[in-house]
């Protein structure tokens, strides 16, 4: 099963992520949750806590600044950048913008 | 003035920037409210009907430079002023509103109407017009410039770990040089631990205030601003304290 949860801010998608990823996980799934918003906050609700929310490399970032060939396979990828949390759910960030980049509009 | 509002998805920013704006318009201001936003939002808080008014792409016509790049400019015979005119709306109490447009379909071809909007925005003087810019939820916005007109950055937080994680992550935009200020309006409290614990998580001077407000959620549901709907509520008293405050400082500066 592959879902992605979309809509306004504020309407409740990162908690619903986080909840179907625990869900699905607690009955037997194996689960990986990625959070694609460049504010990346699923961690939180997945129950990471903030340190280790804040700690994860996001795979683009990484990619983009040469630290990771492209084309590695996905378990590849996710040895390096996922982290496992409750329920055994793993969790990568895609892409985060961490830093004013003036002159970039 | 010139403010923009920033915070995570669902903060609160543009209930707080529609009656920001139109409080300062009472005040005798000449308002313009910006929306960068491709998803609506600040339409509804102002009390403006219009939801999807972009800037067309034919306001701006492409040019060689001296180098041979290829640069926009406003056509010839708009100037920024006459664009404001023509592209935005009236809202209630006056305030002028201006809209990147909305997104369009999986691929919608909008950088010609996104280099309008940063073409009027750059040129605006502060002699003639209050700026309050309402940004989409987020760091992305932010960081790549899209509040670069704002003089004060104001991260809207609730008291939740998510909302002051992105507030800090925010705040880092007082790092740079030219950098604008960096303070937090604590939104959705219920009494002073959460202001403290705003302050305390963003690391960030509080500006202001905004207690929760049911009507708000009331005005949310009907789709209407909440100064049409009830003027006299909590969130309507904060945003009003919170011009004050700003104007009373910048008058003295």
């Amino acid at each position: 099963m592959k879902v992605a949860v979309v809509g306004k801010g504020g309407s409740g998608k990162t908690t619903t992520a986080a909840v179907l990823a625990r869900t699905l996980a607690r009955r037997g799934v194996p689960t990986l949750a990625l959070d694609c918003d460049t504010n990346p906050n699923l961690g939180l609700s997945l129950g990471f806590g903030e340190e280790r929310t804040e700690s994860l490399i996001a795979v683009r970032d990484a990619v983009d600044e040469g630290d990771q060939e492209h084309a590695g396979s996905a378990e590849e990828l996710l040895a390096r950048f996922a982290i496992e949390g409750p329920d055994g759910v793993r969790l990568a960030v895609v892409s985060a913008i961490q830093n004013p980049e003036p002159g970039c509009p | 003035m010139r403010v923009a509002f920033v915070g995570k998805g669902g903060a609160g920013k543009s209930s707080i920037a529609g009656v920001f704006a139109r409080m300062l318009a009472r005040q005798g201001a000449r308002v313009l409210a910006l929306d960068s936003d491709p998803m609506p939002g600040l339409a509804y808080s102002l009390g403006v009907p219009s939801q999807d008014a972009g800037i067309p792409a034919d306001a701006v016509e492409e040019y060689e430079d001296d180098d041979g790049r290829r640069r926009y400019r406003l056509r010839s015979g708009l100037d920024p002023s006459a664009a404001i005119e023509r592209y935005s709306t009236v809202s209630p109490d006056g305030v002028r509103f201006l809209q990147l447009g909305k997104a369009r379909g999986v691929k919608g071809e909008n950088s010609l109407s996104h280099q309008a909007y940063q073409l009027i925005v750059d040129s605006l003087s502060s002699d003639d017009w209050s700026v309050v810019g309402d940004l989409p939820g987020g760091t992305r916005q932010a960081f790549f410039g899209w509040g670069r007109f704002a003089q004060t950055v104001l991260v809207v937080a609730e008291p939740t770990p998510a909302s002051v994680l992105t507030a800090r992550r925010l705040a880092r935009l007082a790092l740079h040089s030219s950098a604008p200020r960096v303070l937090a309006v604590a939104n959705k409290t219920r009494g002073e631990a959460d202001v403290r614990y705003v302050e305390r998580g963003t690391g960030l001077p509080v500006a202001g205030s905004v207690p929760y407000d049911e009507t708000q959620r009331d005005a949310d549901r009907r789709g209407v601003a909440l100064l049409d709907l009830d003027a006299d509520t909590p969130l309507v008293a904060a945003v009003a304290s919170l011009v004050s405050s700003l104007s009373a400082e910048e008058a003295l500066r």
